[in-house]
Order: C-alpha cells, then sequence, then structure tokens
C-alpha cells in the first residue's frame, strides 16, 4: 500500500524512521536533479541532497504541514543550494600535489561510452547548461522549478517569496535570453512552420 | 484574471504556453494567435527555446540515502529515572532551608554576654595566628627546600608531556595533509576527465569539419571538370562545323 507524503510525514514525527527512508526514496532524486542543475557538480549536489534530509528529518517537529512536504523539502534544498554557492565563491584555489599524475588517474577511468554518443549528449547538455548559467539566479531557479519540476505559477511565487506577476515575468525574460544564448552558441532555432 | 488580452501581454503569453490561464482567456490568445504573426511567433520561439531545456539531463547517481537512528534506551526504572527541572528546583529549595534552619538552631543564643568575654577571645585569636603563622612559614621553608632538591624532575616531565602533545599535533597535521591531497586528487581526476572529453568533442568536430571541406572541395573539382567538358565539346562542336 502506498502511503501519501502526508502520512509518511506524520508518522515519522512521531518517530518512525522508517517512514522518514520512504520519504527519501521517494524524493531524493528530483531533489538530486534539482541540486544538480543549479550547482551545475554531482559531488556537490550529492552533499547537498543529503544534507537536505538531514534537515528534513531535524526540522520535522516544526513542519505543520501548512505547505505541501515536497514545497517544503525544495526550499530546503534551495536554501543549501544558495549557502553552497556562496562559500564555493569565498573558498581559495588549489594547487596540483606534486606526485599526482593526471594521465595515470585518468588512464584508471576511462568512460566506457562511444564517441559519437558522449559528443552528442555532452555537445547539447553543456550548451543548455552554459547558457543556463547566463540567466540570473532568480530566473534560472524559477525556468529549473517550472520545467524541471513541474511547479505551478504560484508554488514558484511562494518558494521565491515574490508576487506571481514576478514569476511570469522571470520565466518569459529567463526563457528569451537563453533562446538569445542559444542561438549565439550555434543552436538556432530551424524556420518556423507557419500557423494554420 | 480578467477576460481580455492586450496585445504582446507576454506575462498572459507565458500563462497560455504553460496553459495556467483561464479556459475564456485561452481561447481569447489562441484566436489572437491565429492573426498576429508577433504573438504568435514569440510563442514558437518561448516553446522551441523549451524543447531545448529537455536535452539537459542530470546523471543518476545510485543515492541510497538512509537516515539511521540509535535505538532508545530502554525505559528506566522510576528511581533512576531524570527528575523534571521543576522536582529539581523544589529540591534545591528544600535543601538549602533545611541547612538554613539547622543553620540558625545552633548559633549562640547569648549575644549580650560576648561584651564582658571580649579580651580573653581576642588573645585566643591572636595566640593561635601566631602558631598557624610559625607552622605556615615552616611548612612553606620545607617545600621550597623540597623544590630545591627537585628541581629538575618537573621540567623532564613537562618537557616528556610536550614531545606527546607534539607528536599528537603532528600526526594530526599528516592526517590533514593526507586528507587534502586525497580530496585534491579526486578533483584533479575529474578535471583530467573533463579535459579529455573536450579534446574528444574537438577531435570530432576537427573531423566533421575537415570532412565537410573534402565534400565542398570534390564538389567544386567535379564541377570544374564538367565545365571543362563543356568547353571542350564546345571547341569540339565548332571544329567540327568548320
Amino acid at each position: 500500500m502506498t502511503r501519501t507524503d502526508e502520512e509518511l510525514v506524520a508518522r515519522s514525527r512521531s518517530g518512525d524512521v522508517d517512514s522518514f527512508n520512504q520519504l527519501i526514496v521517494r524524493w531524493e532524486r528530483p531533489i538530486f536533479a534539482l541540486a544538480y542543475r543549479v550547482l551545475g557538480r554531482e559531488e556537490d549536489a550529492r552533499d547537498v541532497c543529503q544534507d537536505t534530509f538531514l534537515r528534513a528529518y531535524r526540522a520535522l517537529p516544526g513542519f505543520k504541514g501548512q505547505a505541501k512536504f515536497s514545497s517544503w523539502l525544495y526550499r530546503i534544498a534551495l536554501n543549501l543550494c544558495r549557502d553552497w554557492i556562496r562559500r564555493q565563491q569565498r573558498a581559495p584555489v588549489s594547487q596540483m600535489p606534486e606526485d599526482v599524475d593526471p594521465a595515470a588517474l585518468l588512464a584508471e577511468t576511462e568512460p566506457a561510452e562511444s564517441i559519437e554518443d558522449l559528443v552528442a549528449r555532452r555537445e547539447l547538455s553543456a550548451i543548455v547548461a552554459d547558457a543556463m548559467r547566463s540567466l540570473s539566479e532568480e530566473q534560472r531557479t524559477a525556468i529549473i522549478l517550472k520545467e524541471y519540476h513541474g511547479m505551478t505559477f504560484q508554488e514558484i511565487a511562494d518558494m521565491q517569496g515574490c508576487p506571481l506577476s514576478t514569476v511570469k515575468t522571470r520565466l518569459y525574460q529567463g526563457l528569451s535570453q537563453l533562446r538569445r544564448q542559444l542561438e549565439r552558441r550555434g543552436q538556432g532555432m530551424p524556420q518556423l512552420v507557419k500557423r494554420t | 484574471m480578467s477576460e481580455t488580452f492586450e496585445c504582446g501581454d507576454t506575462g498572459a503569453l507565458v500563462a497560455y504556453m504553460y496553459e495556467e490561464c483561464e479556459p475564456e482567456i485561452r481561447e481569447v490568445i489562441a484566436t489572437h494567435l491565429k492573426r498576429c504573426e508577433a504573438c504568435s511567433s514569440e510563442i514558437d520561439g518561448l516553446s522551441w527555446t523549451r524543447g531545448r531545456l529537455q536535452a539537459w539531463v542530470p546523471p543518476m547517481p545510485e543515492l541510497r540515502f538512509q537516515m539511521s537512528v540509535p535505538a532508545p534506551e530502554p525505559g528506566l526504572p522510576w528511581w533512576r529515572a531524570p527528575l523534571p527541572a521543576w522536582a529539581q528546583a523544589v529540591a534545591a529549595l528544600l535543601i538549602f532551608g533545611v541547612g538554613l534552619s539547622v543553620g540558625l538552631a545552633r548559633r549562640p543564643a547569648t549575644v549580650p554576654s560576648q561584651a564582658s568575654s571580649s579580651q580573653p577571645a581576642a588573645v585566643t585569636i591572636d595566640t593561635a595566628s601566631q602558631t598557624d603563622l610559625s607552622d605556615l612559614e615552616q611548612r612553606l621553608r620545607a617545600e621550597m627546600a623540597q623544590m630545591r632538591s627537585t628541581a629538575a624532575t618537573p621540567v623532564r616531565q613537562v618537557s616528556a608531556s610536550d614531545d606527546d602533545i607534539m607528536k599528537k599535533v603532528e600526526a594530526l597535521v599528516a592526517q590533514s595533509e593526507e586528507r587534502q591531497r586525497r580530496e585534491f586528487t579526486l578533483r584533479s581526476v575529474e578535471m583530467a576527465r573533463e579535459f579529455e572529453t573536450q579534446r574528444r568533442i574537438d577531435m570530432a568536430t576537427v573531423r566533421e569539419t575537415v570532412g565537410q571541406f573534402q565534400g565542398a572541395a570534390g564538389t567544386e573539382i567535379r564541377q570544374q571538370r564538367e565545365a571543362i567538358d563543356r568547353i571542350n565539346n564546345f571547341i569540339r562542336v565548332s571544329q567540327q562545323a568548320r
């Protein structure tokens, strides 16, 4: 029997750790994907994802169910991403250790993917990721929440703490700029077919 | 939302595209798009951009996070269970009160008789102080002599404990360096992988470009040959005509 998030939250609040683990299984992928798209690094996204559930578990007694559990979780993850970005901006640049041979290490971790697939996948993904980086944090987050997490305008407005009209403006301006950036990177829109 | 739509209202167009507007206004916008080239192309551009976004797929690592909480201790018997804060405060007050009342009960009740016996008491205090002072002097002298005789020993002990501390600090520093080195190694592997992937992409692009160039050159040569053939034919025909 599949329990709803609300039921699992109620059980978790009364000390049932297994119920919280079910919530983790249900939400770890979306939270990881959100963190990955915001941060751009798998390791960082993994850490943020883990931290999100840890914080959520600790804060569970204070969660009264005013918002959806998923929205609450997304909010925690976004706050952690924001902290992470700030910390990374302050982190110093390290030096390569003398006795490390990157070529030897690389040989051990050679990817097994075919070159054609690798090129196609990486090229598209890298172009979109790169173009997304040119947007402001608010525009990027609004697009990520809308496109990849299917949130409504109202949910995004609640999460970003802004009016609904601002969310629409961020989406419109973000998508428009994204289109320009993609065109600049040789990914122009093909000739349009006229509407009938 | 009002049921009117103004041409170029980007907020309404975004709501239409994401299917988050009222059905009435949706119909109005749909009708408008059929005759407005600008709004129609705006919607097409936004939709195309949304399509491109789907190419950005995150990796799918095995996460499998699990929350594990240590099992709670079995319930303690009532005589071993900790008292609540209020009970502890009451107990403290009770002990203080009992102590205060015992102290008051043992206090001498004849205060006025102190005036008549004040002189002998002062003598007693003086005598006791002198005895105490001489005892203290002797004790101090003995301790100083002992310290002089064993002056080197504590220094050796201190230095021995310093060595221990230094060893511990060195071990901690070594551990920290090792950890940093490991982290850095991981980062460098990642960077090297990125570099290699980029190199492969560049090579593939170069190969593709060279292929296109070769194709273009081949077409040009073929066209030139055809032109030469045409000229030769023309010359041959004109010579035959003469």
